[in-house]
């Protein structure tokens, strides 16, 4: 993980990333209903770990039930409690696979997830992990703690984009495990039924989720820029393939996929639901900025 | 109104057009395979624009087809033009120009049709630029001048001046073979110009495949000069000579039939016979509508040998041939002394009566070519047979004494003698002086008469039809005639070393022969009138008794002939002693042609083939040896009868007949319109822009 580590936290990106930290964070905050960070430590209902006690900690933190097992002082530490609580879910079917430029929609999505995660993270708030295609591949539930990132980091490494993507189906299935409300923020290229998915992203929302959309594509999915007669084999899907010349079709198409982006974004916008389209020729940053400068 | 190409050669570029195609082909073969998440994007795309895009496609596709067709086009420089005037463009020019100067021509366009052709082909030469060349072509079959491009206009002209209507048919795929060898050379524009009448018999023979090699690229122009207004179109289609052999003063029935091409009656058509350059007779007649008419002409000749004669048709405004020629070759009449060893005061009942009828059947003296001389056996003692061909003994007793020397004498210098016995004949003289003698008369030995009742006649076994005597009895209805005689009696005899030329049922022979001399005897052993058989009274036997004596003469008593056609070969032949020498044969224009004898088998044998002219050919002596060649004979050449029907073919038919030339007809007078040629070049190159404009265009629409 260490070299994915290090294209996760690109300096230059991050370097961008904290000029825009506290915007980030107020934005981010700020949706949660105005819920602001935990006031303080150790109230917190959620155990973290324990410490040595150390002159100057206060007395109630102590647990004296420890004392009693180990005879020693230790202070019990809680979790930050916070209002925000994001479910980074990213789509890790085959069609996520592709690349027309060296960094297939996964590997950005990765990214795009790693960046996110460590941004809420380090506003102290929790930031869990699902990937999906047609199942649900891993579930890391929210923790606030810094050192969780690496947990999602570990989960985003050993996945490889496989399988056949079910988007809406999976939504649902994780709008059922996800009790409390929290931010939901989905990555996928979204190439499924678009009403299934809408149907999937609207359960979060009735669960009273906020819901941000990164909608990944690639720039040939945008654009078709193929040349000659052409055998296109859908990559989930083996049996779908089709002749085609790219430049014929490609005005036809880009209006298509506009078409498609376009009912996607009208259908979010009328559910209260971010959504932010991005092509992976877009740089993460660029990307990230685009979308924090949108949330205003 | 025709399209040509100065580049014809370009054109197989036309091939090129089918690359767009090929390249659309391949490149549906040739896919490359992608895989790809947003497929349903692009299913979908393609349903919303499938039917306009296939419409655009196939329109892109015509027009990269039609941007090389334009293209392959423009480099054949195409040159329209309207009427037939001379050629455009630049570079040289090769014109290969075929002339019809068949025989028909002479009527085409009220016989003004040759002269035009003449005209339009001397127009042609005196446009040439420098660097054009030009081939003269007649169709003439028998003209076998070399032929080759020039470029001097004087003597291209002097050599169109040279061509004249010949007497014969045309040979377009010959004209069209040498077409083709004289433009086989390198030339930047190649043309085929023929001038013709579209007469219907010179096409009906035409063989595309008789060409030869031939390039399919050269345009062939048909200059057409048809339209035969004439009312009247008729020729005369054979000459027939009825009855047999030509004597002095036998008279001779010709038979000439004419006919008529046209649907219209041809009345009061005169038609003549002259014969020595005399005119003999002459007759009105009327031709049926596409039919035809026989007319007769009796005459006869005064003098021994070779005489010429023609037949001819006269009408204001007649269109056809309206001469043929013939030769007669007469003989004497053929003097045959027939003996008769049993006279009756009844002429019937007399032995040589049904002989004579044979030889002479009207009994007039210039009825036949055989003149019999009767005498009784006395008469031989003081007969001369100098005068006489053939000697009949007709069952004759004996023979006298002093007759035999003669008789022998006879032979010996080519004279023929014919035997028939009877019921008077002493075998044991005959066998004595004419058997025992030497050299012996008979063919063999005779012994005993037999003598057989009617019911045990005995018949004909075998004839020898192969044998010059018996030629004639290879006709089935002669022969079966003379199979049907019955012989009642007869004196055998016995052939020592010839089988008998006609044989009975029982092998015993009735007709055999023996050479002495020069001479020839045929001895029958049957009487010649009916006492013996009913060989008489059979339509067989006066061919029988004519063929017999004819043999007995030399063969068959003078000639009639209706010629050769123009064009064809006439052969000679002669005894072998005449190998190394030649023939002179004039021509009926007097020109004077040699030609060489040369052994063939056992004889010497030549071959004249420049019978290209109608008319009368005399052969006249051994230019090399001063000596006659042989008899003096002369011969017809007559044209072929089928080259007077002035019908013409139709341009479709002649079309199809060319195919796969590129050929065009022209109306000759569109020739004196001048015609206007315009260069297409340009107009094909605008097309062409704008074509790949369009096709730029819409392709950057896709």
């Amino acid at each position: 993980m260490t070299n994915g580590e290090k294209s996760y936290f690109d300096p230059l990106v991050l370097a961008r990333l904290s000029n825009l930290y506290l915007k980030a964070r107020w934005v981010v905050e700020g949706i949660m209903s105005g819920i602001h960070r935990s006031r303080s430590k150790g109230f917190s209902v959620e155990f973290e770990e324990h410490r040595e006690y150390s002159p100057g900690d206060e007395i109630r933190r102590i647990d004296w039930k420890a004392l009693g097992k180990f005879d020693r002082y230790f202070i019990k530490e809680t979790e930050d409690e916070t209002n925000l609580r994001a479910y980074l879910i990213l789509d890790s079917s085959a069609s996520m696979d592709y690349s027309s430029n060296g960094v297939t929609k996964f590997d950005y999505g990765c990214i795009l997830t790693a960046s996110l995660a460590y941004l809420i993270l380090q506003q102290q708030d929790a930031a869990g992990l699902v990937t999906f295609s047609n199942r649900v591949e891993s579930f890391i539930p929210p923790r606030a703690k810094r050192s969780y990132l690496m947990e999602i980091l570990h989960a985003l490494e050993g996945r490889r984009p496989s399988g056949e993507t079910n988007v809406g189906k999976i939504l649902e299935e994780i709008a059922g495990k996800i009790k409390r409300r929290g931010l939901v923020i989905l990555i996928s290229d979204l190439l499924d039924e678009p009403e299934e998915i809408l149907k999937g992203l609207q359960l979060f929302r009735f669960k009273g989720n906020d819901v941000i959309v990164f909608h990944l594509l690639d720039a040939a999915e945008l654009e078709l820029p193929f040349d000659g007669n052409i055998l296109f084999e859908d990559i989930e899907e083996s049996s779908l393939r089709v002749t085609a010349d790219p430049q014929a079709i490609r005005k036809v198409y880009r209006t298509v996929v506009q078409e498609f982006v376009e009912h996607l974004r009208k259908e979010c916008r009328e559910h209260a639901i971010d959504y932010q389209l991005l092509s992976t020729s877009t740089p993460l940053d660029h990307a990230l900025v685009s979308y924090l400068g949108w949330r205003g | 109104m025709s399209l040509f190409f100065l580049h014809p050669a370009y054109l197989y570029g036309l091939a090129a057009a089918s690359l767009p195609l090929l390249i659309h082909l391949l490149n549906r073969r040739r896919l490359k395979r992608i895989r790809f998440p947003a497929v349903r994007f692009i299913l979908l795309s393609q349903r919303r624009i499938s039917r306009t895009y296939r419409l655009r496609h196939w329109i892109l596709l015509a027009l990269r087809t039609f941007a090389v067709l334009l293209l392959v086009l423009l480099l054949a420089n195409p040159i329209f033009q309207i009427g037939a005037g001379l050629f455009a463009g630049s570079g040289s020019l090769s014109l290969a120009v075929i002339i019809d100067n068949s025989l028909s021509m002479k009527w085409s366009r009220q016989e003004e049709g040759f002269k035009q052709v003449r005209e339009a082909a001397r127009l042609l030469i005196s446009s040439f630029n420098d660097g054009d060349r030009a081939a003269l072509i007649p169709t003439d079959a028998t003209e076998k001048k070399e032929i080759r491009l020039k470029g001097e206009k004087s003597a291209l002209l002097k050599e169109l001046d040279a061509i004249q209507i010949s007497d014969g048919t045309a040979d377009f795929s010959v004209a069209l073979k040498k077409a083709y060898q004289a433009l086989r050379g390198p030339a930047a524009q190649k043309e085929i110009w023929l001038f013709t009448d579209m007469a219907l018999t010179g096409w009906e023979r035409f063989s595309l495949a008789a060409v030869g090699q031939y390039d399919s690229l050269i345009p062939v122009k048909i200059i057409s000069v048809a339209g035969h207004d004439s009312p009247s179109n008729a020729t005369i289609k054979e000459l027939k000579i009825q009855g047999q052999g030509v004597g002095v003063g036998l008279p001779l029935r010709l038979e000439a039939s004419l006919i008529n091409f046209t649907d219209r009656e041809i009345k009061d058509l005169l038609v003549q016979l002259h014969v020595d350059e005399q005119k003999k007779e002459q007759r009105l007649v009327a031709l049926p509508p596409k039919g035809e008419s026989v007319v007769n002409f009796q005459f006869s000749v005064n003098q021994p040998g070779s005489h010429q004669g023609s037949v001819s048709i006269k009408k204001d405004g007649l269109a056809g041939n309206p001469v043929a020629y013939f030769t007669l070759r007469a003989q004497e009449k053929l003097k045959v002394l027939v003996v008769d060893g049993d006279p009756q005061t009844s002429l019937v009942q007399s032995e040589s009566f049904f002989l004579t009828r044979a030889l002479n059947p009207s009994g007039e003296t210039d009825s036949s070519v055989f003149l019999p001389t009767v005498i009784i056996p006395e008469g031989l003692a003081s007969a001369s047979l100098e005068s006489y061909q053939v000697v009949v003994l007709c069952n004759v007793p004996a023979i006298p004494d002093p007759f035999l020397p003669r008789l022998k004498d006879f032979l010996q210098r080519g004279g023929g003698l014919l035997i028939f016995l009877g019921d008077r004949v002493q075998t044991d003289d005959y066998n004595l002086k004419l058997f025992q003698s030497s050299p012996s008369i008979l063919p063999g030995q005779i012994r005993d008469k037999k003598s057989l009742s009617e019911a045990a006649a005995e018949k004909i076994g075998k004839v020898n039809t192969a044998h010059a005597a018996l030629q004639a009895f290879s006709d089935p209805l002669l022969r079966e005639a003379l199979l049907s005689a019955r012989v009642r009696g007869y004196i055998r005899s016995e052939s020592a070393d010839l089988s008998p030329l006609i044989a009975l049922g029982n092998g015993d022979p009735l007709l055999s022969e023996k050479r002495m001399g020069s001479g020839r005897v045929l001895l029958v052993s049957t009487a010649a009138d009916r006492d013996w058989s009913d060989l008489p009274l059979k339509t067989s036997y006066l061919p029988l008794v004519q063929s017999l004596v004819s043999y007995l003469a030399g063969g068959k008593r003078g000639t009639f002939d209706a010629g050769i056609v123009v064009g064809d070969v006439r052969a000679f032949s002669y005894p072998p002693s005449y190998v190394g020498k030649s023939l002179r044969i004039v021509k009926p224009d007097r020109k004077e042609k040699e030609i060489p004898l040369v052994p063939n088998r056992d004889q010497a044998s030549a071959s004249f083939e420049e019978n290209d002219l109608a008319g009368i050919y005399r052969i006249v002596s051994a230019a090399n040896s001063g000596e006659p060649a042989g008899p003096s004979e002369i011969y017809p050449v007559n044209s072929p009868f089928l080259e007077s029907r002035l019908a013409t073919i139709d341009g479709r038919e002649l079309q199809a007949k060319l195919n796969p030339l590129r050929t065009e007809i022209i109306p000759i007078e569109s020739l004196s319109d001048g015609g206007k040629r315009t260069d297409l070049s340009l107009p094909l190159l605008v097309l062409l822009i704008v074509t790949l404009v369009s096709e730029g265009w819409l392709a950057q629409r896709f």
